[in-house]
């Protein structure tokens, strides 16, 4: 119809436009599947806020690659008794606006997070702060409610603001940039919600000087329009390559991938409650009793799952086969806990000796697209479990459906991703697996039921060591007991792919899968 | 005429009154959206805690009044997920959407129009076939396939226009908008023009079809017979006469346009509202979403208003009466 005169009229407007359209080789351009809610670091701990808040803002304490700490804003930190903790605050730091670093900044950022934080609320990671105390310019005093090992874990999302910003300040004299002042690598030069994060080099940064001068942010949910941003040059690197284009760039001689583990695991949670939300069927019909409780059903579940398969075959290679909640190298993965057999007559063995012989019918809820591969993994799952002899009713729900009624206790066997974000074990195995107990504060997320005395009590002694090597040792404990009790069934640890240009740039992925502009380098 | 737009401006009242409730339960059917926003490193506590500062522990009716006694004051609501006032964020990104709908409106429009005209003219020659087959692909192929197309074409292998995003800003009459730069345009043209794929298509078969009824008409012959020339029988005569169903369409589809871009503005990456209340309806963003949806119904009020304004001007026959 129209084609030809629109390829002129297309030709002419790009002439127009190219002429504009230049580019230095000082300037980075990132496509992003998510971005900050806020420019104010402590509205919410939604991971893409952190990951674009750190390069104006620093934290207190920092995390390497694999979430292991490491110095930041604190140079070192101890614990001086059971509820103190000493924190020494770097010297000759400076502020976007030119002032200096001191202690009473990091108490203002520690008290100003319960006044201003959202819906996504910060204060869990203030929640053990009893009290602080600047004791001269570079030394802070920090009181815990009890015994709190897991603090300077706790502060790697801690992000300081310069005190004299005053407590009244919120998001909209953030998000304008009048207040915007951090420490961090990167200067605030624009953002509006849900379109680009502009930022420009600060160069009397106390780390190490970043490459590139002047970085844009664009965020770009959809993923084909994220390759599609890429391919045609409209920016440098995309994070979250899609798994259905993966193949077709790792074999494009024009674009470098980058595979990485990520924290994210995919966990099934068979609840052990005495009745079942939404109860099974034998022959047709409905009985009282949870076979769940018995841990022959759940092991026949566990041996009955090829992980291998959902990694080669229904993740495309993203994916490695998961023995616990936590990555390899984190503070309380446990070595004892071997690979995860897949025995098909072991899994119908076990379901006969529980008394299932002809298995049972079982709904089974999962999310959809909260992270990549969960509704298919899903439906891979509800196919292994139905070749050992039970009939699974799969449903994958959106979030904002499948939340919700997860919190009201509402599916019999779900699977869902969680990652561990602290990089230690008490995040993880405290939420998910402790027995609920709103007065500990614990136990928080834990929708099976699942209680175990001899765990919690591991669980607890390790909560209150402030000794490294004995609290790393009762969390392995603590996490081999839950795990060989199928408190929950661990199936795959997710991948995240990073693609641009070939040859053009160089970074080392992380496990939190965070894109940071300062660790991007030019290839050569 | 007064009396006509008083009685519009009323029932308008009634009905983002009644979408207002329909949200309100809607949302609480759902669920609770704080189980949604909640960081899972979040304790019982701290989860009441939240429940209780948002009113969420409150029951329904008293949170729905709550909210009508501050639209009352002239406040919408502050959003959860970004904590800055609802209006503020949706005219924040207003702008970008209507500059897309209004390029691909007028493309629509400007092409569809002739284009069905001609087939309607001539129905049963090679191009005004043609004209009708390419209209059918118009509407029958999914945007977001088009759209992903066009980037493939123009973006990633011709390199002539960018694949997404929406250009730098200039003025224009001190209004804000990217099209007052060339690097503005080349960003819109092809989010527009998939925009426009659906409409055009639509403008062109209802074009045509009023055509080919309206040559058969007496007044038609009459014209002719009078010795008025073709031009003048199209364009004086019929174009007049079958106006009234094209602007009815022009106005819905006006509307649907802005309030559901949503489509080609995640194809595209364009930053307008429906993006924005996408996300919002994902996160349970209940006050972004209610004061979205009054928006709509408020935009969808008044382009009926003018649209009947329009069919009085149109044609003499039609009279505008209060309540009717």
């Amino acid at each position: 119809m129209t084609f030809q005169s629109l390829r002129a009229g297309v030709a002419a407007l790009a002439i127009l436009a190219g002429s504009a359209m230049h580019v230095s080789a000082q300037d980075l351009t990132l496509g992003l599947r998510a971005g900050p809610d806020s420019i104010d670091p402590h509205w919410s701990t939604l991971g893409s806020q952190a990951e674009a808040l750190r390069h104006v803002f620093d934290t207190l304490v920092g995390v390497d690659e694999n979430l292991q700490l490491q110095p930041a804003l604190a140079e070192s930190w101890t614990p001086l008794d059971a509820n103190t903790w000493e924190f020494k605050i770097r010297k000759g730091v400076k502020f976007h606006d030119g002032s200096e670093l001191t202690a009473n900044d990091v108490k203002f950022s520690i008290e100003r997070i319960p006044v201003v934080t959202g819906p996504m609320s910060m204060t869990i990671y203030t929640k053990s702060v009893d009290s602080v105390e600047v004791v001269d310019d570079y030394t802070l005093k920090i009181t815990t409610k009890g015994t709190a090992p897991s603090l300077p874990n706790d502060f790697i999302r801690l992000f300081v603001v310069p005190a004299s910003i005053g407590m009244d300040v919120r998001n909209e004299e953030f998000n304008s940039g009048k207040v915007a002042i951090g420490t961090g690598p990167y200067r605030f030069v624009s953002w509006e919600p849900k379109g680009d994060l502009v930022l420009e080099r600060f160069d009397d940064h106390w780390g190490e000087k970043p490459h590139w001068a002047r970085v844009v942010r664009k965020e770009i949910p959809d993923d084909a329009a994220r390759v599609a941003a890429l391919k045609s040059g409209q920016v440098d690197m995309i994070n979250y390559v899609p798994a259905s284009d993966y193949l077709t760039m790792k074999n494009d001689a024009s674009l470098d991938t980058v595979v990485a583990d990520s924290v994210y695991i995919l966990n099934v949670a068979p609840v052990v409650k005495d009745v079942l939300p939404q109860k099974v069927k034998v022959d047709g019909k409905e009985i009282d009793a949870n076979p769940l409780q018995d841990i022959r059903v759940r092991k026949a579940l566990d041996l009955a799952i090829n992980r291998q398969v959902l990694v080669d075959v229904v993740l495309e290679g993203l994916g490695t086969p998961a023995t616990q909640l936590m990555p390899k190298g984190f503070f309380g993965y446990s070595d004892k806990l071997g690979e995860r057999p897949y025995d098909l007559a072991q899994a119908k063995a076990l379901l006969a000796e529980a008394g299932y012989p002809n298995g049972f019918e079982i709904d089974f809820t999962c999310t959809n697209n909260r992270v990549p591969g969960d509704s298919v993994v899903c439906e891979a799952l509800a196919q292994m479990w139905s070749r050992a002899g039970l009939k699974v009713n799969a449903q994958a729900l959106n979030g904002t459906v499948y939340f919700p009624a997860a919190a009201r206790e509402e599916f019999s066997l779900a699977m869902s991703a969680w990652g561990t974000l602290t990089g230690e074990a008490s995040y993880t195995y405290g939420s998910l697996v402790h027995s609920k107990n709103a007065d500990l504060g614990l136990g928080a997320f834990n929708r099976t039921g699942y209680s175990n005395a001899e765990f919690d009590k591991l669980f607890q002694e390790a909560r209150n060591n402030l000794n490294d090597d004995e609290r790393r040792a009762l969390y392995e404990e603590a996490s081999f007991i839950s795990m060989e009790d199928r408190a929950l069934i661990p199936t795959v640890i997710l991948q995240t792919v990073w693609a641009s240009k070939k040859g053009a740039l160089t970074f080392t992925p992380r496990v939190d899968q965070e894109t940071r502009a300062y660790e991007i380098k030019p290839a050569n | 005429m007064i009396a006509f737009v008083l009685t519009r401006l009323m029932q308008s009242a009634v009905v983002v009154l009644a979408m207002s409730i329909i949200v309100f339960v809607g949302v609480y059917a759902i669920g609770n959206p704080i189980d949604v926003l909640i960081d899972p490193g979040a304790n019982q506590a701290q989860r009441q805690a939240l429940i209780e500062r948002y009113g969420l522990d409150q029951p329904l009716w008293r949170q729905y009044f709550g909210f009508l006694a501050n639209v009352a004051k002239g406040d919408l609501g502050t959003s959860m997920v970004y904590n800055v006032s609802v209006t503020q964020l949706v005219f924040s990104r207003l702008p970008a959407t209507l500059e897309l709908v209004l390029v691909s409106i007028t493309i629509a429009t400007v092409l569809g129009v002739p284009l069905g005209i001609w087939a309607g003219y001539r129905p049963d020659s090679l191009s005004g076939r043609a004209i009708m087959a390419l209209s059918i692909l118009g509407f029958s192929v999914p945007t977001f396939w088009i759209g992903m197309l066009l980037i493939m074409t123009f973006a990633v292998n011709l390199g002539w226009l960018p694949s997404g995003g929406r250009g730098p800003v200039g003025s224009i009459f001190g209004i804000p908008t990217s099209l007052a730069t060339p690097q503005g345009w080349a960003h819109v043209i092809l989010p527009a023009v998939n925009l426009s794929l659906f409409k055009m298509g639509l403008m062109i078969r209802l074009t045509r079809a009023g055509m080919v009824e309206a040559m058969r008409a007496d007044y038609v012959k009459f014209a002719r017979a009078q010795g008025l020339r073709e031009r003048e029988v199209v364009f004086g005569h019929v174009l007049r006469n079958i106006s009234i169903p094209l602007v009815t369409v022009f106005g819905l589809e006006l509307g649907s346009t802005i309030a559901f871009a949503v489509v080609t503005e995640s194809v595209f990456n364009w930053p307008g509202v429906g993006k924005l209340i996408i996300d919002s309806i994902l996160q349970l963003d209940r006050p972004v979403m209610v004061s979205y949806l009054v928006m709509v119904v408020i935009l969808f009020v008044m382009i009926n208003l003018v649209v009947d304004l329009v069919y009085a001007r149109l044609d003499p026959r039609v009279r505008l009466k209060g309540g009717e």
